[in-house]
């Protein structure tokens, strides 16, 4: 068993402006990650503003004080980068892997939408952006069977007021009456240095990293009062299982369980890290060996299981099984149902254990083979849990796991009264 | 003004180093590897000469219901004891198909490499192959490509593919087949195939912590029982360009959106032209600020993204451009997207755009020297296009030498506005009219 999950160095410092800077260094490709993390996310997002996160995500690529209009996306992919960022309820990440002589610019882009996108922010960019955001919620959501399942499902999972009931991309209505001041205001408010943690990974040394921090980002003001989400630690049980059924054009009946567990970073959280794999990850599974295989009620490459791995709630656990022709929706759903019990009935056994365990380091490594990978494990680990070097501690603790652990956090939260259950029926069926 | 307003120019830049590459004949096979020291997962891949192009016409999906049919059971275990075997080193068998290639690989602990790929070609060179699990698995596999199909954009796909090359050949029907080929395989069709081109040795790639891999080893076990040599791949195909442009609409009612579709037949990969073709791709639509996705992203807010390029395999290649728009302005986003190329053709790209899609593209080479699966990949294409060991430095070099004048010559040469075949997935009640008002090309309606 390995002592760490992380055998990179990690060098840490923090501004007077409360930027905290996070460098691993590794010179093996000439590449560097660049990645920031903000501590906003779509938990922070009151009624009728929903989706704002996500809309303000798209307005950082659109220019700064000394950066015009489509020019941070022409910098980065003209030095050879790879960009993007990506919003979901806890937090927003930006980030870009270069060149290694290009890491200044990298840091550069950054500072300039951080200290300066205020200025840069017009009502045409707004309008053109909230088209593109209408449309990604289109493309991904609507136009497809089955697309909006993370929608109807957070509802299900957490109540009204709750910073997860609401899904990041938004309300169409909400995102329509999206206005250029208040756009002003979310920038002002949350893209404060000391809201926020800069990591770089790769070909760069820490002291070279923290001078061009300082120097790039060290005269941007902090902000002291930035708003907290609401605390969603505690999710009340109704005592009573949430069933929602779809009729709809999707291709076959398809059933997702889901159920509240424990927050990422939590022992409780490990646990459900572990049960998901051997419940529904790879051809040993319990779900592919029982419904794909077994009693064939699901097509094989529809069943899974995974943790949604958040930080500020009970975080999800999804189990989902598509009908094979000629199967009902409610017997998968039964099929299914009985699966996700077992796991508190029927011990988890050694070779279930290890197969689960082997998977999990493989891809544990697999996501520390890059050092874009890298970097955002590290962001997540500083902003989240307070100390990047606890990302070492990931893998230890998912391969300390024992079976008796699984049967308890089964009896504990994967209760038949606190399961959330959708349905998607074809209409023909109906 | 708390922040630097001049941009930083670039430092020093880093040497770009491709892994040493180490080619060796083993046990009737060639091995392909790259040394990566100290890194501690590891790929191995085995790259059969199977592609979607060894399919009979007619029998489209082949390849893949064989990809599935061979975890179901070898000669030594059954299906659940394999992939118990298989995951309890804490990996899979991934396959993956081209129009050139079948490829199958593992990706471990480097010191697990020796077990996985002793599990893999168990799997490729003696799979069990029941009758009622092939039959089973191609059901699976219809049902699979039904659910898929459900989706915006394989039947557009298949429409312009159709369009493009012709459905009697094929080239000219889905690389993946359609639910209907795939239902109506049967189980000779699968052994016929299994024994036709997986039992030949093929070509495994490694890469990993070469000081911690024992190549020969590898190598045996991998080809240990294949026989048969190397099989005529065929010269290029030529395929005619259409007379004039064409509307083909592929109806998907209630859709929010129209999935668009547009291309016309291009070179093969070995073609002179291929570096400058890719950048050309790239200034139209390769990359996020490339024409295309500047004009109808980021400018007119009609779509969440617009891709284009050309995709050339070993006998034939196209150019395509894809996008997802509102319904309300198909019509206008066409004729946008058409202006784009049209002009791309005919007035050629600046200086500026170059130096980006170069630089671009030349650093992706730097970036991508990091991860197992990035270096394998890399190497299947010096294997697949009998490219030499130094292929990626001097591929980077010419890249960084490419001018305006290079890439408009190659917009001139290898786009075709006037030929290009525009396919429309999306609610043709509700867009046929503006289609045929728009006045891009004839306005037809798919098959089916």
């Amino acid at each position: 068993m390995p002592d760490s999950g992380y055998p990179w160095p990690i060098e840490t410092t923090q501004l007077d402006n409360g930027l905290r800077v996070v460098v691993s260094e590794d010179r093996t490709a000439p590449a560097v990650a660049v990645n920031l993390w903000y501590d906003v996310g779509s938990r922070h997002e009151p009624d009728g503003q929903t989706g704002f996160a996500h809309l303000f995500e798209h307005l950082m690529f659109e220019g700064s004080v000394n950066v015009a209009k489509t020019e941070h996306m022409k910098l980065v992919q003209g030095s050879g980068g790879t960009l993007n960022a990506t919003t979901n309820p806890d937090r927003t990440n930006y980030f870009e892997t270069v060149p290694a002589e290009h890491l200044e610019l990298a840091l550069w882009l950054e500072a300039d939408r951080m200290g300066g996108l205020v200025p840069a922010l017009t009502q045409e960019t707004l309008d053109n952006q909230r088209e593109v955001v209408k449309n990604e919620r289109r493309q991904r959501y609507e136009n497809v069977p089955y697309g909006d399942a993370w929608l109807r499902l957070l509802p299900l999972l957490y109540p009204p007021g709750h910073p997860y009931h609401h899904a990041t991309i938004g309300s169409m209505a909400d995102l329509n009456a999206a206005d250029l001041a208040t756009f002003q205001a979310f920038h002002s408010t949350y893209y404060a240095p000391n809201n926020a943690v800069l990591t770089v990974t790769g070909d760069a040394g820490a002291d070279e990293v923290f001078k061009l921090a300082e120097r790039y980002f060290g005269a941007i003001p902090r902000r002291d009062d930035i708003p907290a989400a609401p605390d969603g630690r505690t999710v009340a049980a109704t005592g009573r299982p949430a069933v929602e059924r779809v009729t709809g054009d999707v291709p076959a009946p398809r059933v997702y369980v889901a159920h509240r567990t424990h927050p990422y970073g939590s022992p409780g959280y490990d646990v459900t890290t572990v049960l998901a794999t051997v419940l529904g990850d790879g051809r040993g599974s319990r779900l592919y060996q029982r419904l794909a295989d077994g009693e064939r009620l699901a097509q094989p490459d529809s069943v899974g299981a995974y943790g949604v791995d958040l930080a500020h709630a009970p975080a999800p656990l999804i189990a989902t099984a598509t009908a094979r022709p000629g199967v009902g929706a409610q017997r998968l759903a039964a099929g299914l149902a009985e699966v996700v019990d077992e796991l508190a009935t029927v011990p988890v056994t050694a070779s279930e254990l290890d197969r689960a365990k082997a998977m999990l380091s493989t891809q544990w490594w697999r996501q520390m083979a890059t050092v874009e990978g890298r970097a955002d494990a590290l962001g997540r680990y500083a902003t989240q849990l307070g100390d990047p070097a606890k990302v070492g501690e990931r893998l230890p603790a998912w391969l300390a796991v024992t079976a008796e652990q699984i049967a308890e956090a089964a009896a504990d939260v994967l209760r038949a009264e606190d399961r959330v259950t959708l349905t998607y029926l074809p209409e023909e069926t109906s | 003004m708390t922040l630097i307003a001049a941009r930083p120019g670039p430092g020093a830049a880093r040497p770009y180093r491709f892994p040493s590459v180490v080619r060796r004949q083993v046990a009737g096979g060639q091995v392909v590897a790259a040394h990566l020291p100290g890194q501690n997962l590891a790929v191995a891949l085995l790259l059969l000469d199977a592609g979607a192009g060894r399919e009979p016409v007619g029998k489209e999906g082949l390849g893949g219901v064989l990809a599935k049919a061979l975890e179901e059971g070898t000669a030594h275990r059954d299906a659940t004891a394999f992939a118990l075997a298989v995951e309890g080193l804490g990996t899979e068998l991934v396959t993956a198909l081209d129009w050139d290639t079948f490829q199958v690989s593992v990706q471990v602990p480097v010191d697990r490499l020796n077990a996985a790929v002793e599990l893999l070609a168990e799997a490729v060179r003696t799979p069990r192959l029941d009758p009622d699990d092939v039959r089973r698995v191609r059901d699976d596999e219809a049902t699979a490509l039904r659910m898929d199909w459900a989706n915006p954009g394989p039947r557009a796909d298949a429409a312009l593919r159709g369009a493009l090359f012709g459905a009697e050949n094929r080239w000219g029907r889905p690389m993946y087949g359609d639910p209907e080929s795939v239902a109506g395989l049967d189980v000779e069709d699968v052994t016929v195939f299994h024994s036709e081109w997986f039992i030949r040795p093929g070509t495994l790639i490694v890469v990993g912590d070469l000081d911690r891999l024992d190549l020969d080893a590898l190598g045996a076990a991998a080809f240990a029982g294949a026989g048969g040599g190397p099989v005529e791949r065929g010269g290029p195909i030529e395929a005619p360009l259409p007379a004039q442009r064409r509307i083909i609409l592929v109806d998907r009612p209630g859709s929010v959106q129209s999935t668009l579709r547009l291309g016309h037949p291009s070179p093969h990969r070995a073609h002179p032209d291929h570096m400058a073709m890719m950048l050309t791709g790239t200034v139209l639509g390769g990359a996020f600020t490339s024409r295309l996705n500047h004009l109808l992203r980021e400018v007119r807010g009609y779509t969440y993204g617009i891709r284009a390029d050309f995709a050339p395999s070993r006998r034939f290649g196209r150019f395509a451009v894809a996008s997802g728009v509102q319904t309300a302005v198909t019509a206008p986003a066409l004729v946008e997207a058409v202006g784009e190329i049209t002009r791309t053709q005919v007035g050629g790209v600046t200086e500026d755009e170059v130096a980006v899609a170069r630089s671009w593209r030349a650093g992706q080479l730097s970036v991508e020297l990091q991860s197992p699966r990035a270096i394998a990949a890399a190497l299947t294409t010096l294997v697949v296009h009998d490219l030499p060991d130094d292929y990626h430095a001097r591929l980077r070099e010419s890249l960084l030498a490419a001018d305006a004048g290079l890439v408009s010559a190659a917009a001139a040469e290898h786009l075709h506005p006037e030929a290009l075949t525009l396919v429309i997935e999306g609610d043709a009640a509700v867009v046929r009219d503006e289609l045929r008002a728009a006045g891009l090309g004839e306005v037809t309606d798919a098959t089916r």
